[in-house]
């Protein structure tokens, strides 16, 4: 009983999930489905609420799950950022008829997976929950049927996704054969013990990287990003760039850092290089794009390597993954926001916004080019939005764990980025439209959750201190000691 | 309201203001009412707060410190000092006078948007004068951008999208790395969980701080603060984007956010690192220099009214710096009062090349002339704010520049070229002013006045309101400078001494 306890909230998650797809399919096909969104949403804050009452710190089903502050600190964030997936999505499937019902479950599924891989403390339950949260989101990706570009995403995605998985599975199993065990902590006790010593170590550990390197986009495993962000449904592409990358994260968090922390010497400055080359390229080729979804998607692939930076300064302790976890939430919040802003532009026979299309928004929806705008300041890191307080967190450890070089290259990028952002709020604001303005979209949800999402950047970047130091504690039981 | 959080009050007004600018956003005439009244409010709570202020000491007072991020060590932490007080006065005047100015017709798109940034301009401009947490300061510092970035951008001139954005990232190429700076000295001021940004904590602490980490932390400061003065070879921003700049924006930009970066090397740069500054004091001394006679050259040669102001900003913001690493009291409050002075005299010019581009159209030089027989009363404040800022004795400019060249001929560095070869090189600067400035009011004052300008009206009363605080500011100051140098001194006097390593009470 206990067991069940412990996962209580997945438990509820995946509920939802198949109820949604049940009441999806004795629904007529022509009937509104707006207020799915809502019971989906109502079955995501139950599991929300569910988990501090019921779960108890511990390990459950002999030591494949591990429930401590990081779990749940990491659930919280994967439900908050499915609840903005949701809410943001309606309008949009209406308007393409893509099937709501699979559409919610679809991220509900997802996000079980999320929550298993933060609450993972085995190999085995560590890759159950990176395929489980993987799949569906392929299936997110290709869900407008008749579009090809969607359909290009879908098949680009899933292609890479599988075979990043597969490397992924066989690191593992060559983790397995160097050390006897599954399970995080006895796998961190042995390779203590032995170091880099011998090769299949190193291979184990190459492989490792390298698969968990394909799902949190970093370069020069990204190559599947931009069009699959690019060509998946906006609504999609908004819980795509954010959810997965979280959940990558959670899983390098675990499983670098955790069962792998005693080669962190090795592993650390391979993730400190590709840290500073993700960022680089992620922003210089983000400068170059004229479509603000591609732009978009390129910049998503620059804060990966932000967020590579802190795990690359574990040495610095508890702050380091304080603040990959405070990054993934201000990520989450601001990257969700700015693509789910471009569900404003979402007109007939475009494909996302151009620059151009962009122009004159600010005179037409004042408060939906504020809250563009507000989340385009705080990707760029700039107070006092949740943006610039997550990069002080981050160039915190970097700097202590002596990786100089490395702030200041993210500081250099900081630059390039505003460059690419500012630009955008231009168009907002400094251009004008030629002809007949085209009209906007505005609904009712999307206004009101990007509105209540932006004034949480603003106030998280006035008063961070709760969350910090909530990420703190999450933070603690990392460190397999 | 109690009076003893009279600096948050100054950092909530301007907040404040926005409540009813967001009830009223539609109405033009109400957001200029909200605009005036809010700023006339904070111009009289900096007015109260300058009558507490107890002339003589060196310290700083009325000092707000609360915890803010206990997690993180920092803290909200106020207070203001002889450096810093009148710098606030002056930007709580300009911020009123510019909104003033544009209430009468300068601005008459997106009003509400315009105040909104105003007004939130003017909470990052109090806020960087008075924070005394780096951190805290950092996120002021900032705040100041984005408005300006809006300012500029949408309310500028033709070129404003490329002006705008070559501030921004100017600026923000200077300011990031700055922040890498602020967060190594975070790390060197403690052991985990003792570390702090708090500036007198920061100053009793400062020795622990190796001399190579302050070589670099010091050049990531200057840098920041460099690029806003702007000093010689970062400043290329500034004339676009002043020229490009609505008339107001211009004011602030050289009223207040040049002085944003001489404040922040006299309040945080020379006080925490002293061996950084005497390492790199010979660059700064000979980039000021260049400054002051590279920028009167440049300036001398303009056809545009408005680039030849912003460029003569460059040479006087190098009388600042070279006041400032002089490393002289003399200098140091000479540095200071000529912040002020190029505030209210530089801010002044551009709101009357501004008033006089409203009737014209006209900044090119060349299109001018003659504007002295139409404009009898616009000629008299134009005159006397050119005498000002070419230092004619017995107005507010030459007590400033003349306390700096005091300080630079007593210049005495251990090694290379001393005070005798830079005191009469910065002096060469004096005299270039004069001439490109006399030339300048030459050309556009007198000669014949076109035909399409015989029908402009002179000043306005409005126009009038906005000039007259200033002019009297600039005689009253040129007169009897001596209440300010009080204030000034003793504050001026405690940095030089932490700058030079002299032991001096904290608080």
């Amino acid at each position: 009983m206990s067991n069940v306890l412990a996962v209580m909230p997945e438990i509820v998650v995946t509920v939802v999930a198949t109820l949604v797809l049940l009441v999806d399919t004795m629904l007529p096909r022509r009937a509104e489905r707006g207020w799915l969104a809502l019971l989906t949403v109502a079955g995501l804050l139950v599991a929300l609420v569910s988990g501090p009452f019921v779960t108890v710190p511990g390990t459950a089903f002999n030591g494949f799950v591990q429930i401590d502050t990081f779990t749940t600190f990491s659930r919280v964030v994967f439900i908050v950022l499915a609840i903005f997936a949701v809410l943001v999505a309606p309008g949009y499937l209406a308007r393409h008829d893509i099937p709501a019902g699979e559409y919610y479950a679809i991220v509900l599924f997802s996000t079980v997976g999320a929550m298993t891989i933060a609450l993972s403390n085995d190999l085995i339950t560590l890759f159950l929950g990176i395929e489980l949260m993987s799949i569906p989101v392929y299936a997110l990706a290709g869900m407008q049927r008749h579009d090809r570009y969607s359909n290009e995403a879908a098949l680009k995605y899933f292609l890479l996704g599988a075979f990043s998985s597969s490397l992924l599975l066989y690191g593992f199993a060559w983790l397995y054969g160097v050390t006897g065990t599954t399970e995080f902590g006895p796998i961190a006790a042995a390779v203590a013990r032995t170091g880099l010593a011998d090769g299949p170590t190193l291979i184990a550990l190459a492989l490792v990287t390298a698969g968990l390197s394909f799902k949190a986009a970093v370069v020069p495993f990204h190559q599947w990003t931009p069009d699959a962000y690019d060509g998946a449904p906006t609504p999609a592409t908004a819980f795509m760039s954010v959810a997965p990358k979280a959940a990558a994260f959670a899983a390098i968090l675990r499983l670098m850092v955790g069962g792998l922390g005693p080669l962190g010497t090795d592993w650390g400055i391979a993730f400190a290089v590709l840290a500073a080359v993700t960022m680089t390229l992620g922003n210089v080729v983000a400068l170059a794009q004229t479509n603000v979804k591609r732009m978009l998607a390129y910049s998503s692939v620059a804060h990966t390597g932000y967020i590579l930076a802190a795990v690359a300064a574990y040495r610095a302790g508890d702050s380091a993954g304080a603040a990959v976890l405070f990054y993934v939430i201000a990520y989450g919040l601001m990257n969700l926001g700015a693509f789910a802003c471009l569900l404003y532009f979402d007109i007939e026979g475009t494909r996302g916004a151009t620059l151009m299309e962009l122009n004159g928004f600010a005179r037409q929806e004042p408060l939906g080019a504020l809250t563009f705008a507000i989340f385009l300041i705080s990707l760029t890191g700039i107070p006092p939005t949740v943006g610039f307080v997550a990069k002080v967190f981050v160039i915190q450890p970097v700097l202590d764990a002596g990786l100089t070089w490395l702030a200041v290259i993210i500081a250099l990028n900081a630059v390039l980025a505003a460059f690419y952002y500012l630009r955008v709020v231009v168009h907002l604001y400094m251009h004008e439209t030629d002809e007949r303005s085209a009209p906007i979209i505005s609904e009712r949800m999307l206004n009101v959750s990007l509105g209540v999402s932006a004034l949480a950047v603003v106030v998280l970047g006035v008063l961070p201190d709760g969350l910090y130091a909530w990420a703190l504690q999450a933070a603690a039981p990392l460190v397999l000691r | 309201m109690s009076p003893s959080n009279i600096l948050t009050i100054l950092i909530v007004i301007p907040l404040l203001g926005l409540i009813p600018l967001v009830v009223f956003w539609r109405s033009r005439r109400a957001a200029y009412q909200v605009a005036i009244v809010t700023t006339a409010v904070e111009f009289v709570a900096s007015l109260v707060m300058l009558a507490r202020f107890k002339v003589g000491e060196a310290g700083f007072q009325m000092v707000e410190s609360a915890p803010w991020l206990p997690s993180f060590g920092i803290r909200y932490e106020l207070g203001v000092d002889g450096i810093s007080v009148l710098l606030v006065v002056m930007t709580t005047l300009l911020t009123l006078i510019s909104v003033v100015y544009s209430s009468g017709g300068a601005i008459k798109e997106r009003v509400s948007e315009f105040v909104a940034a105003f007004l939130l301009l003017e909470v990052g401009m109090v806020g960087v004068f008075l924070a005394l947490d780096l951190f805290l300061f950092y996120i002021f510092f900032e705040l100041m951008l984005i408005p300006m970035y809006l300012i500029i951008g949408i309310w500028g001139g033709q070129r404003r999208v490329y002006a705008t954005l070559k501030f921004v990232l100017f600026t923000l190429a200077g300011s990031l790395l700055m922040l890498v700076g602020i967060i190594a000295v975070y790390i060197a001021s403690g052991a985990p969980g003792d570390r702090t940004l708090s500036l007198p904590l920061l100053i009793e602490r400062r020795a622990s701080f190796a001399l190579e980490f302050q070589v670099w932390v010091f050049l990531a400061f200057a840098l920041a603060f460099g690029i806003k003065m702007p000093m010689v070879p970062v400043h290329t921003w500034l004339p676009d984007a002043h020229v490009e700049a609505p008339t107001a924006g211009s004011i602030i930009l050289a009223g207040v956010l040049l002085k944003a970066g001489g404040y922040g090397f006299l309040r945080f740069a020379l006080p925490l690192f002293p061996y950084g500054t005497q390492f790199w004091l010979p660059v700064l001394i000979f980039l000021s220099v260049v400054a002051i006679v590279y920028g009167a050259i440049v300036s001398a040669v303009q056809k545009d009214l408005k680039k030849l102001v912003a460029y003569s900003s460059v040479a006087h913001m190098g009388f600042v710096t070279l006041g400032i690493f002089v490393l002289d009291l003399q200098g140091g409050v000479g540095a200071t009062l000529q912040m002020l002075n190029h505030g209210i005299v530089t801010g002044a010019l551009f709101l009357l090349v501004g008033i006089q581009y409203e009737k014209t159209h006209r900044r090119l030089i060349a299109d001018l002339g003659g504007l002295a027989n139409r404009w009898p009363l616009y000629t008299v404040f134009f005159g006397v704010f050119t005498l000002a800022s070419l230092g004619l004795p017995g107005l507010n400019g030459f007590v400033g520049e003349f306390l700096v060249l005091l300080g630079a001929f007593s210049f005495n560095p251990p090694t290379g070229p001393g005070g005798l070869f830079w005191g009469p090189v910065a002096a060469i600067g004096v005299i270039l002013a004069a001439v490109y400035l006399l030339w300048m009011f030459q050309r556009v004052m007198f000669g014949t006045v076109r035909e399409a300008y015989r029908a402009l009206p002179d000043l306005s009363p409005l126009e009038v309101a906005c000039a007259v605080p200033l002019l009297a500011l600039t005689v009253v100051m040129g007169v009897f400078p001596q209440p300010f140098i009080a204030i000034i001194e003793p504050s001026v006097a405690r940095v030089i001494a932490l700058a030079t390593g002299g032991a001096v009470a904290i608080r």
